[in-house]
């Protein structure tokens, strides 16, 4: 095990009693980005399942004078057509009252759908290497029924897409913020340390120590207050995410796909807080040794 | 004990060479002017000289903490007047200095203190605590080894000081006063472990304007005076004795 002994007095300066505080405020911010990014892209790759898998086909209600098996037969052509497709794993037309829910909502309750012209729907499965397959899908249906209209939803998705991928952007972008906020502050900090250790680190020198010796030691005492930071901004991060957690569990909706989040993330959160010691001790390394090499 | 082993310097090589060496500090008039000095290994030398004469200015440019403004200084046969930075902590090792005013690192105990060096150059803790222990014990400290320099009294962080300067069997022993502190009977247990070391081929340089230690002990003195330096043959004994009686007339 490495040791933590140090020649530097610790906790007697101001850096030592504001690092700490520093990495577990960076640390609580770095897990929260982290899981932003996290939730952001499994939102994403939930809702592209969703519009990759899936498609829907509206045949048009024919004039209503026109005879209702005239609809019914138009349906079950293009039906015909899509169960025809190897892509297509399922195609089944939504009940009158499946469409009468979708409706409720605007025209409220027990509206008779019946009596308007409703187009027919159908929902339309696709395998898994579907994804391509669109024009296929729309090529095959207007053939048997030219005015039919091929959804795959991508334009409700579009815009909502590009919203989620503009919050998970912004919050990589937090997270770098984060990251360089927390370099540029041990830098700082190690600065200052440096000219309040001015007479240790000259003795140090006088006696034979290496500027490597002198950058170690200052290294092994941010990582010791750091560690002692990660920590606390580990466990209030993860006491945020478990409150987060709850409170989204609460939230029903059919809008946003389950937020299950995967073990990789889970590892994740403890690796931030490591990172974060470990770029607070490299930074006081480097900035030690380039303090003292600028010296004569 | 491992620190009193036989010091390894080849000795056809001065261990101190100055050449025409003159220091000024900013745009100050020279504090040193034009010093020449050849020191050949295992010397012992009393370096004397009023209060500003330049002893700590000189020991100064011996330890590395201040270049020459003009002249070259050369350590075991090695030019070190423009040394580069990287090459100056292997010339370090190999001087041990006690400085006037100890320069103890006040958050460490006196253990840690004298096992500084070692630690610098890496050595092994068992080792460490076999030298620092036998050293402490050696300046009479055996029971301050976990004592931090506060509560320690002038002449114990003397010797502390003077334990860490040695430990590593510098090939130069640098001293400013360094019996300034301590009584009698100490100071001559300390010239007795400088005395020690020089025979086992340490160079020593003790800095002092104590007269009556000069005289006692029958070693050349370098006297800086008029900012030059300058080095004389030990005080003979009717002199010495006439400093002694001097001082035992002038006490009450």
């Amino acid at each position: 095990m490495i040791s933590l002994r140090t020649d530097l007095p610790l906790g007697g300066d101001s850096a030592s009693r504001f690092i700490p505080w520093l990495v577990a405020i960076m640390v609580f911010l770095g897990i929260l980005a982290v899981s932003g990014v996290s939730v952001f892209d499994t939102i994403l790759s939930g809702w592209s399942r969703a519009v990759t898998g899936t498609v829907t086909v509206q045949i048009p209600a024919l004039p209503a004078d026109s005879e209702k098996e005239a609809n019914q037969a138009r349906t079950d052509r293009a039906v015909a057509a899509l169960t025809a497709l190897p892509s297509v794993e399922s195609a089944r037309v939504l009940e009158s009252s499946e469409i009468d829910a979708l409706l409720a909502p605007w025209l409220g309750e027990g509206a008779a759908a019946g009596d308007l012209p409703l187009p027919d729907l159908i929902d339309v499965t696709l395998t898994d290497d579907a994804a391509t397959t669109l024009d296929l899908i729309r090529t095959s249906v207007t053939t048997v029924v030219p005015d039919a209209i091929v959804d795959d939803h991508r334009r409700w998705f579009e815009h909502l897409i590009d919203l989620t991928e503009g919050f998970r952007l912004l919050t990589i972008g937090v997270a770098l913020v984060v990251t360089t906020a927390l370099a540029l502050t041990i830098v700082y900090a190690t600065r200052a340390s440096l000219a309040e250790f001015k007479e240790v680190i000259s003795v140090l020198h006088l006696i034979g120590a290496r500027d490597i010796y002198v950058a170690s030691q200052f290294a092994k005492r941010t990582l010791s207050a750091a560690l002692k930071g990660s920590a606390g901004g580990f466990v209030a991060g993860t006491i945020a995410l478990v409150a987060i957690g709850w409170l989204a569990q609460n939230v029903e909706s059919g809008f946003l796909p389950d937020i299950d989040l995967s073990l990789g993330f889970w590892i994740s959160i403890p690796l931030v807080s490591l990172f974060a010691a470990t770029l607070a001790m490299v930074t006081a390394f480097i900035t030690v040794l380039g303090t003292l090499r600028s010296m004569v | 004990m491992q620190i009193f082993n036989q010091v390894d310097s080849p000795d056809h090589v001065a261990a101190v060479e100055l050449k025409n060496v003159s220091l000024r500090y900013d745009d100050g008039p020279d504090v040193l002017s034009n010093l020449n000095l050849a020191l050949p290994p295992g010397s012992f030398h009393f370096l004397t000289g009023a209060s500003g004469a330049g002893k700590t200015s000189l020991l100064k440019l011996l330890y590395l903490a201040q270049r020459p403004t003009t002249g070259s200084v050369n350590l075991f046969g090695t030019n070190v007047t423009d040394a580069a930075r990287r090459t100056l902590p292997a010339i370090r090792r190999k001087v041990g200095v006690v400085f006037q005013d100890f320069r103890l690192l006040d958050h460490l105990s006196a253990f840690d203190n004298v096992a500084l060096p070692l630690r610098v150059a890496a050595a092994a803790e068992p080792e460490i605590k076999s030298n620092v222990t036998e050293l402490l014990s050696w300046v009479g400290l055996e029971d301050f080894m976990d004592a931090k320099p506060a509560v320690l009294s002038g002449g114990q962080k003397q010797r502390v000081a003077i334990a860490r300067a040695v430990v590593n069997r510098p090939r130069l022993i640098l001293a400013d006063e360094p019996t300034g502190n301590v009584d009698d009977a100490i100071a001559m247990r300390l010239m007795q472990l400088f005395m020690e070391l020089n025979k086992l081929g340490s160079n020593i340089i003790i800095a002092t304007h104590n007269e009556q230690l000069v005289a006692r002990f029958g070693f050349a003195r370098l006297a800086l005076a008029d900012r030059t330096l300058s080095e004389l043959p030990p005080i003979s004994t009717s002199e010495a004795s006439g400093i002694g009686r001097a001082v035992d007339e002038a006490q009450p």
